[in-house]
């Protein structure tokens, strides 16, 4: 093997600048193909940020306006969801596929600590809820089930409403154990909860009895979130949300199949659409990636020709004294792999720098749009499949840019090469 | 007989079809140090390559040690090039970027020997034909006679059943010319290697101990020329 490299680095060493103008092209094809599947990564990262707090799971749905005229009822009705719905929805109709039900109240109001404001949107949740969100708690705890049966006057505050209620430059924790104001109620701070990007109000968290029986909410409630298992796939879930609704609209007097009756908002598949356009990005980066290292390849496929032009006589010497047409193949395909995989390599490596200078910059950006902060790219690098991936790439590139002037070289008989100047 | 010729038939088809070998019968020996002698377009090139294989031909039968070469793969020809034949061109031909141990190396690189063997070998043949110093000199930096003296050194050192020149001295002034007949015929006498040359020199052709010759395709005349005496220019002397 070392003879190969040695007749191959005589050969480079020969044409440098050509070898090097053709390499160029070659670390731009992968430099620029990593560096796209970085930044469609960094992009599919933060379009699943969202995605990713939740349990994959869980369904959502509330109340909406009927959209057709069902049951001697006007279409545009307001359907408002109760504790019925609760009950119906976790009942044995369900029970195939539905684990927890829980449900929530919400309103608005200002909160006061000391002499700081706030206005806040107050939720009463249930304790499964911190699992169902992935709500982090950085301090403290969440709601708890005594909290719920003593309707006890609690709340979770999240790190940035509770900022915004502390002196400036002053620690979240710090809030932790204290009384705040919401409305003519004084509430005590339980926890802090990490504060979630993709809802820009401030949001503090109490026990789901206690709102609803300060704010007299009656039966009413916001919407429903259950936890379900055993539908896998969209068709399943798809089947799954028109039996559900068809329940629902039934007691509300409104279209079974009305789907603005109620909104249903599944996550599961939200998140295989997500992966779905996830993955159909991901082709379309490797497509564009590829075409433009196909340019590269050409090239080499390019100067191997030349090569194989020009040494034609040299190749007719060296058949005359006993290389087989193998040992000819053999030099041009280890050769145009070479070059191919070395000016790749230098061109993956500075690809991937430029990944981790992308994720040092507008890797840690973020636009706000209305008040929430989205990120544009998070993480874009590439990982290890990726340059694994790359590097077959490459073996191939190199193998196909080296074959047909392998072929070639190889076919070219001893006496017409021997003529050959 | 280690080659045996039996009414071998050569044409090209190059647009007009050229009938170049019209029945070659020729038997060579061991040992024998033979010179195909004729003049441009007699044939005698076509010749060479067919015993070089380097080329195929028609009809007809050629043996080398009971062996015939027919119908051979690329693969299998260049094998018995490569452990049959030494070769000896006009031009040397030898690989301009590599040095002179490197280029006598190459017959056995792809004999698959290995790289200190084959370097010690070479290094060993180098010195035979008082190359030695020059081993790592690239030919460009070599006179003709010296580029001549590595490309003998290449064709012996797989160690052939025969060595074809074609032209050996067409590219060298006379007095180096005879030089390297002197070494052929040396070759011959001391190791008993078997040489045919191919020439169109009447000079070169006396320094050997047979002269064949060709003319239009078809073998004439066959001379023993142990005396040395065929030159009209006298025995000891190449007419440039």
């Amino acid at each position: 093997m070392k003879d190969v490299f040695t007749e191959i680095w005589e050969s480079i060493r020969r044409n440098k600048l050509r070898t090097s103008l053709t390499g160029f092209a070659v670390s731009w094809g992968i430099f620029m193909l990593i560096v796209l599947l970085g930044a469609g990564n960094g992009l599919r990262n933060a379009f699943s940020q969202g995605g990713d707090q939740f349990a994959s799971n869980t369904m959502m749905y509330g109340g909406g306006w009927t959209s057709k005229a069902f049951d001697g009822l006007k279409e545009g009705r307001r359907i408002r969801i109760d504790e019925k719905d609760v009950q119906l929805t976790g009942s044995d109709a369900f029970a195939a596929h539905i684990d927890d039900v829980i449900a929530t109240v919400s309103t608005d109001g200002t909160a006061t600590y000391s002499n700081k404001s706030v206005s806040v949107s107050i939720e009463g949740n249930y304790p499964q809820r911190a699992k169902m969100e992935k709500i982090e708690i950085l301090e403290g705890r969440y709601i708890n089930d005594k909290d719920i049966a003593g309707k006890r006057k609690v709340v979770v505050v999240a790190q940035n409403t509770a900022e915004a209620l502390l002196p400036d430059l002053t620690p979240a924790r710090e809030l932790l154990g204290k009384h705040i104001k919401i409305g003519n109620f004084s509430y005590l701070v339980v926890g802090i909860s990490k504060s979630d990007r993709m809802r820009g109000n401030n949001m503090i968290a109490a026990p789901f009895s206690t709102i609803k029986t300060i704010y007299n909410k009656g039966e009413d409630i916001d919407d429903i979130t259950f936890t379900f298992h055993g539908l896998n796939n969209e068709k399943a879930n798809e089947d799954f949300e028109n039996q559900l609704r068809a329940t629902i609209n039934l007691r509300h007097r409104a279209a079974p199949d009305d789907k603005r009756a109620i909104w249903i908002w599944n996550r599961f598949t939200q998140n295989l659409q997500m992966n779905k356009v996830g993955s159909i990005l991901n082709v379309a980066l490797w497509i564009i990636g590829l075409f433009t290292l196909l340019g590269g390849i050409v090239g080499v496929s390019n100067i191997m020709l030349i090569t194989v032009k020009e040494r034609t006589h040299e190749f007719g010497i060296r058949k005359a004294i006993g290389a087989k047409p193998w040992d000819i193949t053999k030099l041009i395909l280890t050769e145009s792999i070479s070059i191919t995989a070395v000016f790749g390599y230098i061109g993956m490596f500075l690809g991937m720098l430029t990944c981790e200078l992308l994720d040092k910059t507008i890797g840690q950006a973020s636009v706000s749009i209305m008040d929430e902060k989205i990120a544009m790219l998070v993480n874009p690098t590439v990982g290890l499949d990726v340059a694994i991936e790359a590097t077959i790439v490459l073996i191939i590139a190199g193998s196909l840019a080296g074959f047909f002037p392998a072929r070639k070289a190889a076919k070219v008989r001893p006496i017409e090469a021997l003529r050959a100047e | 007989m280690l080659i045996e010729l039996r009414d071998v038939n050569k044409t090209y088809n190059n647009g007009q079809p050229l009938h170049v070998l019209k029945g070659i019968n020729l038997n060579i020996d061991k040992g024998e140090f033979v010179s195909i002698m004729g003049a441009s377009g007699s044939g005698k090139s076509t010749l060479l390559n067919i015993l070089g294989i380097l080329d195929n031909y028609d009809t007809g039968e050629y043996y080398i040690d009971g062996r015939l070469i027919k119908g051979l793969s690329e693969k299998q020809a260049a094998d018995y090039r490569n452990h049959l034949i030494g070769f000896i061109f006009q031009s040397f031909n030898l690989i301009g970027f590599k040095t002179a141990v490197e280029n006598v190396e190459l017959s056995l690189f792809y004999q698959g020997v290995s790289r200190s063997k084959r370097h010690a070998l070479a290094m060993q043949y180098l010195d035979k034909l008082g190359l030695a110093d020059w081993a790592s000199h690239y030919p460009n930096e070599m006179s003709g006679g010296q580029k001549q003296r590595v490309a003998i050194a290449r064709a012996l050192i797989t160690n052939p059943k025969i060595i074809l020149a074609d032209e050996p001295t067409g590219a060298l002034d006379s007095k180096t010319s005879e030089e390297v007949m002197q070494l052929l015929g040396r070759l011959n006498r001391e190791e008993g290697v078997t040489i045919i040359v191919v020439t169109h020199e009447s000079g070169v052709a006396n320094c050997t101990n047979k002269i064949v010759h060709i003319k239009d395709g078809v073998i004439g005349q066959i001379e023993d020329n142990r005396q040395h005496s065929a030159s009209v220019f006298g025995t000891s002397t190449i007419m440039k």
